[in-house]
Formats: structure tokens, sequence, C-alpha cells
């Protein structure tokens, strides 16, 4: 589109140069043709002389073979006789004329010359080897030889003598080239001037060529990702207006749990990861299919379907299958990735390409949220929709960029004391309209995305802004992903550095779930912030894979358990046993226990009886904006 | 015979490109390797371009003192050198291998085309070995 200018200058040029060589290659044709009308007028003026000769020599002599010829000639007289007669026709074009004779040895020899100089003597040899001359003898036709630079003589035309169908000398004459030289000379400026003007188009043409194909690497570069090797955003755009939806199928891809990689490996293996993916992408796709890394480790697949039967889902089951099944390495480490596919079969039926992605990125939401690890169609006729309440990552992202994330705090009850032990802050969202958005309808999507993490950084700057001058203690959520990322625990440690006070009052809640893998790590990220003094809760434990020896090996100070264990504390024994062991393990532990979810008066009784040291829950107060005080507390 | 009438041509053809005085200069070396003498062959020419060009060749042995020579390149009857009893004399010019009855042949250019003549009488005479490459320039006398 930039450079239609140089194509169409190059075009322009190349034009102009085929215009100039035809030019050119005409002048030269025309001088050709000058010359050819002049050596044929020559030739047809020279052929009467000649033949006038022939006659007076042969004919008039009754010369019947060479024989007599040589005898005749052989008397001086007679050749003086002759050659005084044929030198009347020498003019300064026609310079030599002379007869030769061909002897028994095949060598021509002079017989008679007129020449006014360079006079040959009788029976002198000449040595004269071009193939006319042979071909006058055979033909007994007159033959010309087109002389190349041999003294300023243009042409020797060949006339045969002869007698009784039979050659017996040739008549030789050999006209000059001045006249050619003339007309060369008068033509050389204007064919000079072609010259150069050929060679003038044809370095510009090379020019306009070098900044196309200059233009064409450097295009190169702009529409491709350097990491993976593909199409980037910018060729998306490139495409856009002239691209045909009517003809392809749209994907979303996104690498499931890549973050995790990036977080626990480092980013080299998370780029590691992202070019080997796309590998396996290209190498399950065909060639008129269009990938593009659309950012991070998503990726955009136009699949063409010039026939609508065609089944597409074919080649997307395959990606994913062939993603699952790959090992793939890093350093010594074996990684086990998987792909969830959001598909917009009919993308033309949206209003523009960037709807139809929008629909596609939908789905691959829902396949992200339905368990990963899949591909979710969104045909014409799908039932498949949206959970109306539910928000997608663009609502979590603007209110982020909007500033409406805020917090709320639900205050930990010390049971022993009566008295707010501390405060859990728990995010909220403003929405459009005002209205104010339970974490339920849009963290569990967030998970192990960059605004998961985008929203934890903004919650601890709100966190500490509201409890840095404060003397309350506060709990601040947070996933294991969260914990291990560097730019969290960058301002994790410059905050705690800067006010200990604040950092002796903070407690960090990591979810117990499977992702805590390497127990290792969380121990070191433990130790690291109790060395600032802050505390580190383990929340929902006993939801998820409870690893009785991971959660002593990190040394936790306080151990939540799950509200889903607590709420039916009171009806369901076997729940109220687990609780109880919980408990037990815990003080065993050296870890103090926190019981979640306590809603009602029977949740309440029941913990104080088994002896829990803190409880929360709606049944003592619910989450607010402000710090409730203790005296707020069971307040309906 | 063919190959020296090819070679001949060659040269010929390599005159396009070259001025005439080499192409006289190929020629006449061309000649001198194509004959045999029972002494070494030592050029001098009262044409020093010839000369000169003929020293650049590697196998053409020269000299600017005509006592020292065995082969003489003659340009012009006058130069011819009185104490040279024994060398052998190539002419320029036609009509010189009359009037130098020593020499043995000539190489000149008529009417624009190189000509190259050799008395067969002469070479007995003077007991010059001529290749057969030489045969169709080779003369039973000067006409």
């Amino acid at each position: 589109m930039v450079k239609a200018k140089e194509i169409f200058l190059f075009l322009m040029l190349f034009i102009l140069g085929v215009f100039f060589i035809y030019i050119y290659y005409y002048i030269k044709q025309t001088q050709e043709d000058i010359f050819i009308k002049m050596q044929n007028n020559k030739i047809e003026n020279v052929r009467h002389i000649l033949k006038n000769i022939e006659d007076t020599l042969v004919t008039k002599n009754s010369i019947t073979n060479k024989e007599e010829l040589i005898s005749h000639l052989s008397n001086k007289q007679n050749r003086d006789k002759y050659e005084e007669m044929v030198a009347i026709f020498i003019t300064p074009t026609i310079k030599y004329i002379y007869l030769l004779y061909k002897d028994s040895d095949d060598r021509f020899r002079f017989l008679l010359d007129a020449s006014k100089e360079d006079k040959a003597n009788f029976y002198q040899k000449f040595d004269v080897f071009n193939k006319e001359y042979a071909l006058v003898y055979e033909t007994l036709e007159p033959q010309s030889i087109k002389q190349k630079k041999m003294q300023n003589l243009y042409l020797t035309y060949l006339y045969p003598i002869k007698t009784s169908n039979e050659v017996i000398g040739i008549l030789s004459v050999d006209i000059t080239s001045d006249i050619q030289s003339e007309i060369l000379n008068l033509l050389r400026p204007l064919e000079t001037f072609f010259v150069i003007l050929i060679i003038f188009i044809f370095l510009l043409m090379l020019m306009t060529i070098v900044q196309v194909f200059h233009y064409f690497i450097t295009r190169k570069k702009i529409f491709t990702d350097p990491l993976t090797q593909i199409y980037n955003r910018n060729y998306l755009q490139e495409i856009a207006p002239r691209l045909n939806l009517n003809h392809y199928s749209l994907a979303m891809i996104d690498l499931d749990y890549f973050k995790v990689v990036n977080d626990v490996y480092g980013h080299k293996a998370g780029d590691a990861i992202l070019a080997k993916s796309s590998l396996i992408i290209k190498s399950s796709i065909r060639d008129n299919d269009i990938l593009l890394r659309y950012g991070g480790e998503e990726f955009m697949l136009l699949l063409y379907n010039r026939d609508s039967k065609d089944d597409l889902s074919e080649i997307y089951e395959r990606i994913r299958k062939n993603i699952s099944s790959h090992i793939f390495t890093y350093e010594k480490n074996k990684l086990e990735m998987q792909v969830s596919i959001g598909v917009h079969e009919y993308p033309a039926s949206e209003k523009n390409l960037n709807e139809a992605i929008k629909v596609a990125d939908k789905m691959l939401y829902i396949a992200k949220k339905e368990g990963r690890n899949r591909v979710i169609y969104h045909r014409d006729n799908s039932k498949v929709t949206q959970d109306s309440k539910s928000k997608d990552l663009y609502f979590v992202k603007q209110a982020i960029e909007e500033d409406r994330v805020l917090c709320y705090y639900q205050p930990i009850y010390e049971c022993s004391t009566g008295k707010i032990f501390k405060y859990e802050a728990l995010v909220r969202i403003i929405d459009t309209d005002g209205k104010i958005i339970s974490p339920a309808q849009f963290l569990p999507d967030l998970k192990h995305t960059n605004i998961h993490y985008k929203l934890t950084k903004r919650i601890l700057s709100i966190v500490f802004l509201k409890f840095k001058d404060s003397s309350e203690n506060v709990s601040i959520n947070m996933n294991f992903t969260d914990l291990i990322n560097k730019d969290i625990e960058t301002t994790l440690i410059e905050t705690f550095a800067s006010s200990p006070s604040l950092a002796s009052r903070v407690t960090i809640e990591v979810l117990e779930s499977d992702e805590i893998q390497n127990t290792a790590l969380f121990k070191e990220k433990v130790k690291l912030l109790h060395s600032y003094g802050a505390t580190v809760s383990i929340d929902d434990f006993g939801s998820g894979y409870s690893n009785f020896k991971s959660i002593l090996d990190i040394e936790a100070d306080f151990l939540k358990i799950d509200g889903s264990l607590v709420k039916n504390i009171a009806t369901n024994e076997k729940d109220f046993k687990v609780v109880k062991s919980i408990i037990a393990f815990a003080k065993d532990s050296n870890m103090k226990a926190i019981a979640e979810f306590v809603h009602s008066s029977e949740v309440y009784d029941k913990l104080s009886e088994i002896g829990v040291e803190y409880m929360q829950g709606y049944y003592i107060a619910k989450p607010c904006q402000r710090l409730l005080q203790s005296n707020e507390l069971f307040e309906e | 015979m063919r190959a020296f009438l090819l070679a001949l041509f060659c040269t010929l053809s390599l005159a396009a490109s070259d001025t005439s005085i080499n192409l006289q200069v190929k020629i006449l070396e061309k000649i001198l390797n194509e004959i045999s003498i029972n002494k070494e062959k030592i050029i001098w020419s009262d044409n020093k371009t010839i000369c000169q060009a003929m020293k650049k060749n590697k196998h053409i042995h020269t000299t600017p003192d005509h006592k020292q020579a065995t082969i003489v390149i003659l340009q012009d009857k006058n130069n011819l050198p009185k104490k040279c009893a024994d060398c052998i004399i190539f002419v320029l010019d036609y009509e010189l291998l009359s009037k130098v009855p020593k020499s043995f042949g000539a190489f000149f250019w008529k009417k624009g085309r190189p000509n190259i003549v050799i008395i067969k009488s002469r070479l007995k005479t003077l007991s010059i070995q001529a290749s057969s490459d030489l045969d169709p320039y080779i003369e039973e006398k000067v006409w």
C-alpha cells in the first residue's frame, strides 16, 4: 500500500525502458535497412558493369574455357587494354576491380587488376578463404561478402565469368565503407543518447527494485512476531480490510496455565514454550490458514473453509491434541501444556472482524471456565451462551483502568478476647451503573491471567494505603502464582521495608490448592515474608489437595478452614469431625486456626465447643467498606 | 594444415580487437614457428615496431644487432644489412621478393587482406624446412 507509488514508478520505468530499447533497436534496424538498400543499389550498378566486362572479355573473344582465358590474358597488351577499360569504373567507393582465377591447387590468382593502387601482378597468388568464393563456383551465382574492419572495405562483390555453364573466373569488386561510416557517424550521437538513456532507466529500475525489496524485508519484520516467527497483530490490521470472512472460521487459542510457567520457570521458559507451541499449531494447520500471535500466550487462527462442508473441528481438535500430547522441555524440565480454543465458525455473520474476535474470545472464556483443554464453538444456532451474571476479563481490565476497584473488610473475631483480631480485605468492583460486583462474578475466570496479577497489585496498593497509618491487622488474599511473581514480591518488600509496623500487621492468605506443587519455593517465600515480620495464612484448608506434610513444611502462621466444611458443621457429623481434626492439627503444628463461613449461631457454638481461636462469617459481621468496630459485631 | 588455417583465421578474428601491427606480428611469429633452419632463430628487423612487439614473445629471440641475427625481417631494401651473409631474409613486401633474391618469403597486405608467399626454390637453397602447414602459401616463383 505504502509502496504502490514505487511499484507504479517501477512499471513506468519498465515501460519507458522497453520503449527506448525498442527505439534503439528500431534505429539499428533502420541503419541496417539503409545499408542493405545501399548495398543492393550498389550491387545492381556494379552487376551491369561487370556483365559488360564479361561480355567484352569472353563473348567478344570467343573464350570457351579457362585455359583460353589465361592464354588470352597472358598477353600483356591484352591485359593493359582490359585493365585500362575496367579502370574507368574505379570511383572513390569502388576501390578495386580485379579478375581472379582458381588454379588446379584451388589457389586464387590475379589475371587482371584494374586497381589504381595496391595493384597485383599477373598470376600473383591471392589468399582469400571466404566460403563465398567457393560458392560462386558451386552455384554459378554472384556472391557478396560483408567485410568487417578490413581496411575501409565494406563489401566485396563476386561476379562469375561463365562459359558453357562453367565458372572460369571471378570478377571481384571491393567497395569502400566511407558512406557507411558517414551514416554511422551521423547516427552515433543518437545511438549513444539512447544507450545512456537505457542505462539510466535501468539504474533507476534497479534502485526501485532495491527499494521495493527493502520494503518487503521491512514489511516482513513489521508483520512477524520475532519470538514465534508467525504473523503478529500488525499483520491482522493490514489484512483486515480485504479479508473475506465468508471463507474463514475464526479461533482464539490460549495456552492454559501459561502464567504459571512464566512465574515458576521464568520468562525464557515461557518464550520457549510459546515458540514451540506456535510451531506445533503451524504444523497442525494448512498453508492457506492464517495463524498469528494475538498477544501474550494467545494465538488467533483463521481457518480457510471455501467449502462450507469442510469439517474444521478436526483441525481444532488436532491442534488441542498435538499440544497436550507434546512434552515441552526447557533446560532439564519437562512440561505438559494444554490449550483452550474458542471458535467462531461463521465470523462473517458479525458486523466486523473485531466483533467476531470478541465472540471467539467469549468462547475461549467459556472453554477456560469449563475446565480448559477444550474447544468451544460458537455456531449460529448454538445454545452456548455466556452466563449473564458473570463478568469477563474486559470488565475487570476496564475497572482497573477506570479505578473502580475497591476493598471491603470483614472482621476476623478472636474468640478468647471477644474483639476483632484483624480484617480480611475482600475485593469488589463497582460496575458502570454503580452496582457493587462481588468477586464470585469475576474472580474465578481471572485465575492465571495477567489481569489477576494486575488486580492483586491494585488490592495491595488499596490495602496498604488504608492500613499504613492504622493500628489494625489485615489479611490479604493472594494465590500462589501471585506470591511467586517478581513484581508483586518487589511491591511487598519495598512496602514492608519502608514500613515495618505495617509489615507486622499484614497476613498474606495463600489459597491451598493443587498449584502449590513447589513446596520449597513456597517455603522460601514464606520465610521472606516472615523476615519482614509479616505472617502467612493457608486459606481454604481442607478443600483442595490437603497435604499435611507440605503444610507443616511451609511453616505458616494461620490455617483457615475452608467454608464448605465449616458451614455444615452443626448438621453434618463428618464435617464436624474433619474441622475438629484440622483444629487439633493446627494446634499441634503451632498454627492458629481460623474458621470462616460462620453464618449462624449454631455454627458459632459448635466452633466454640471445639476451641477454634478465630472466626469470621456473616453471623459475626458482613464485609463492609469501612472498618467495623468490636461493638458492631453480632448485629443482624 | 587445416589446423594452421584455423589458427590463422582465429588470429585474423582476433584482429577485431587487435591493432594491425599486433596482427602482423602474430602472423609473422606463426610463420617463423613453422620453419626450421640449421641454427638458432635470432630475429632482427628494420621495422622497429615489429622488433619491439616480438620482444614480448618469450619464444622468439630478437636482437638489436643485425650481425647477430640469423633471420632478417625486411621492410625496406635500403636497410638490408651488407654484412649479413649467413642470415635468411623474410620480406614485408611482395615486390621485395624479386628485389632481394636471398629472401625466401613475404608477408604483405594485398587489397586489405593478409597474404603470405613462400618461394619453394629459395627454401631449398637456404636449407629451410617449412612445415606442411605452410603448403598453401608455397609458390614456385615470384610472379
